[in-house]
């Protein structure tokens, strides 16, 4: 048994293709996704904002809006949200013409904003300037309201007047200013989704490990080739070579999925979330579902090794798909509307095993996503072993 | 025509893979074009936020809740904690806001209840903010100043109705153009897997050991072994890039029969001239079947991922952008994008495109002399 072990690892390890496509392609494949992936939640983050104010009459009498922009175009202020510059009306068309600015607002007689196109930044922009113009409707209406209060309470006295005014705008600039708000950000701080694609990954590589269950349990059948049929007429236990081979395939595929991990989390700093052996538990399943998955197809298909491996091939990638691999939304929108498929996937058991590791404070999600992978694998090996059983070929 | 009739034959046991990634560009090419309307005219972003209301019978904030409404879209979801935690995870929610019980009510009583939310953190989220606490703030001051809640509601509205105005000067079809964008920088990993698949299978048909010993000992010249073959390749890419043309027009629409299609037409033509260019090179340094599949996922998906295909340029890192310089594939992308800007069609206005077609042609020149030297070298067998 030991025998046979040694060689089925040294077979497996022989083996170019299969060692590419089990340890080097999910690298090669999580090195392109840090690649790309890696700068898009930063540039999600609000961004500097570049827009042009038209330097006018206007403008230059209008506190309100002189002020604010002043304020939200300070470069020392966390707060910052535009990068402005004071033109005249024909350098702001030449500005927004070379995408200089995303665009430009103007005071006539009402306040004008001037983009190129709808978006975000432009709604953005537009939003502030009608902040400021609602503000001074609330601080004139509030400041009326004020006025006939302090008149009503010490009737008209003419040289008053002015020492009221001034006192009611105090106080209405005070409250504008106060007018805080009483909101709490309570979301959890692991919101990074691309974490999805390199979960998907690692649950690629578990699958992908079916292949080399595959070939290990191929070399022992006796209808797929000369060395199965050698090895079915040796005296030895059928289950003890079988287990033998699986074990060996078993190890090879942790190796690479150990390097795996260690590439993503030293590398491409991936982040699983803080408990490792929760994670290394995970892993050693999802392995083992990979693995059952490689052996059910080796016994139930009475296929050629290529065909065999196109099948577990796609079974993966069909499998990654839904579970977020080329786009994360897939996973999302299975979740919701087809829940069925994603509780049956194993790629997706294991991708949402991390997630909820990642993403979730409690562990009941984790837990059943263990469960489910062991569910699956058994019924896996079952059916396996119920068609291996008893096999015998008077001739082949 | 010996060696153009041997190419259908072997072209036709891979119609499978190319129907596969065809596939591919379909099901992705849908399901990220949603369709919107297009309007010359502004039009708001509005951000995802989903409500969950425990003070539902209060007005004030019911008149909260219209006015967030108004201003976003608001997402349907099951009200339950975890499904609330996965949209906001897959972003099909930016911004979720939970009113605590007796929000109005506390509020306006000058209590100044908690809002407690959870947010996405990015642009919309931003947005989302500013609309809840644009309201907030309104709120807080008129409610120093009125005896009702009624006098509040109608006070809130009043200015909160005041809009700017805004001004589009753009009469560019952008939301159609940017379609056609991702549909055709899309295509490059179509094109480029198709193309270099194919051929290379058929080439390694071509070289294996009894029929590449049968052809060297023959009368044909290599240079016209050579070029027939290419000669049948390209034959095969112009009808894959006719296909993608027309699978363009079903998909993306009327923006393919403008000025501006015709150009990504063009660019995608240069293109997979350069793919075809590219496939016959690795095709005569690679005979071994089974590492074709290896070879052709890392040449795609890497050029892909770092020109941009998959993820827009403006997102990939400064590092990543500058080592793709050394790609075809960027230079493709980079001219799509530039495309859809594209506000007349002047010699000045389209040299950048031109130029990076020239560079895609030089590319396509130096791999073919290349691929020249190898199969040169590999006439002699041992």
């Amino acid at each position: 048994m030991i025998h046979n072990f040694k060689y089925a690892l040294k077979t497996l390890f022989k083996n170019k293709m299969l060692i590419f496509w089990t340890f080097a392609f999910p690298i090669i494949l999580g090195t392109f996704f840090k690649m790309a992936f890696s700068n898009i939640e930063k540039n999600e983050k609000l961004d500097i904002i570049d827009i042009a104010i038209v330097e006018n009459e206007n403008f230059n009498q209008n506190f309100a809006f002189k002020e604010t922009f002043k304020v939200l175009s300070d470069k020392e202020s966390e707060d910052r949200l535009f990068n402005t510059v004071y033109v005249t009306e024909k350098e702001a068309k030449n500005l927004l013409d070379e995408d200089k600015i995303i665009g430009y607002l103007i005071l006539e007689d009402e306040p004008k904003v001037v983009v190129k196109t709808s978006g975000i930044d432009e709604t953005i922009l537009k939003y502030v300037t009608e902040e400021i113009t609602q503000t001074e409707e609330t601080m004139r209406n509030v400041a009326e309201y004020e006025f006939r209060q302090e008149i009503e309470k010490n009737p008209v006295e003419a040289s008053n007047l002015n020492s009221i005014y001034a006192s009611v705008y105090q106080k209405v600039i005070e409250m504008t200013k106060e007018g805080s708000t009483n909101i709490e950000n309570i979301s959890s701080a692991n919101l990074s989704y691309t974490m999805i694609e390199y979960y998907t990954l690692i649950a690629m590589a578990c699958l992908y490990g079916g292949i080399l269950g595959m070939v290990s349990v191929n070399q022992n059948l006796a209808n797929m080739s000369s060395n199965g049929k050698r090895v079915a007429v040796s005296p030895t236990s059928k289950g003890k070579l079988i287990f033998s081979s699986v074990l060996a395939s078993y190890i090879t595929q942790i190796i690479g999925v150990a390097l795996l991990f260690l590439y993503t989390i030293l590398i491409l700093k991936v982040d699983y979330g803080e408990n490792l052996l929760l994670i290394i538990l995970l892993a050693l399943v999802g392995c083992l579902a990979g693995l059952s998955l490689g052996i059910v197809i080796a016994c139930v298909f009475k296929t050629n090794d290529n065909a065999k491996t196109g099948i577990v091939i796609a079974v993966t990638m069909v499998g990654c798909f839904l579970s977020g691999m080329m786009g994360i939304t897939m996973k999302y929108i299975v979740d919701k509307n087809i829940p069925i498929i994603n509780k049956l996937n194993p790629a997706s058991m294991i991708t949402d095993g991390f997630y909820s590791l990642y993403y979730y404070d409690t562990l009941d999600r984790y837990y059943f996503n263990i469960a489910s992978l062991f569910i699956f694998s058994l019924v896996m090996i079952g059916i396996s072993i119920f068609s291996l059983r008893r096999q015998q070929y008077d001739s082949i | 025509m010996t060696v153009f009739r041997t190419f259908l034959k072997v072209l036709k046991a891979c119609i499978v893979p190319i129907i596969l990634y065809t596939v591919i560009l379909v099901a992705f090419g849908g399901f990220n074009m949603k369709t919107s309307d297009t309007s010359t005219a502004f039009v708001s972003s509005k951000p995802d936020i989903f409500i969950v209301n425990n003070d539902t019978k209060n007005p004030l904030t019911n008149n909260l809740i219209q006015y967030i409404s108004e201003n976003s879209n608001i997402i349907d979801i099951e009200n339950d904690e975890e499904k609330i935690n996965d949209a906001l995870f897959y972003r099909d929610v930016n911004y979720i806001i939970y009113i605590p019980k007796n929000y109005g009510e506390d509020f306006f009583n000058g209590k100044d209840p908690k809002i407690e939310i959870k947010s996405t953190g990015d642009y919309q989220a931003s947005l989302a903010e500013m609309i809840l606490s644009r309201y907030i703030k309104v709120a807080n001051i008129y409610k120093d100043v009125v005896d009702t809640e009624e006098e509040l509601i109608s006070k809130i509205n009043n200015t909160l109705e005041k809009q700017a105005e805004v001004e589009i000067t753009s009469s560019l079809d952008t939301d159609n153009l940017s379609k056609a964008t991702f549909y055709y920088n899309f295509a490059s990993y179509s094109i480029l897997a198709g193309c270099v698949y194919v051929i290379c299978l058929i080439l390694s048909s071509f070289q294996s050991d009894k029929i590449k010993k049968r052809t060297v000992i023959s009368s044909m010249n290599y240079k016209k072994y050579n070029r027939d073959l290419l000669l049948s390749n390209s034959l095969f890419a112009i009808v894959l890039w006719m296909f993608y043309v027309l699978l363009s027009i079903i998909l993306v629409g009327n923006v393919m029969f403008t000025m501006h299609g015709l150009v990504y037409i063009a660019n995608a033509f240069v293109f997979t001239i350069c793919g075809l260019t590219i496939a016959f090179l690795i095709g005569n340094l690679v005979n071994n079947k089974n590492a074709i599949n290896g070879i052709v996922n890392v040449i795609a998906l890497g050029s892909s991922f770092l020109c941009g295909a998959f993820v827009p340029m403006e997102f990939l890192p400064d590092s990543v952008l500058k080592v793709a310089h050394i790609l075809p594939t960027y230079y493709y992308i980079s001219s799509n994008e530039m495309i859809a800007k594209l506000e007349t069609f002047s010699i000045e206005a389209m040299r950048p495109i031109i130029t990076n077609m020239i560079i895609i042609v030089v590319f396509s020149v130096i791999f073919v002399i290349l691929s020249n030297i190898v199969s040169k070298r590999k006439q002699k067998i041992g």
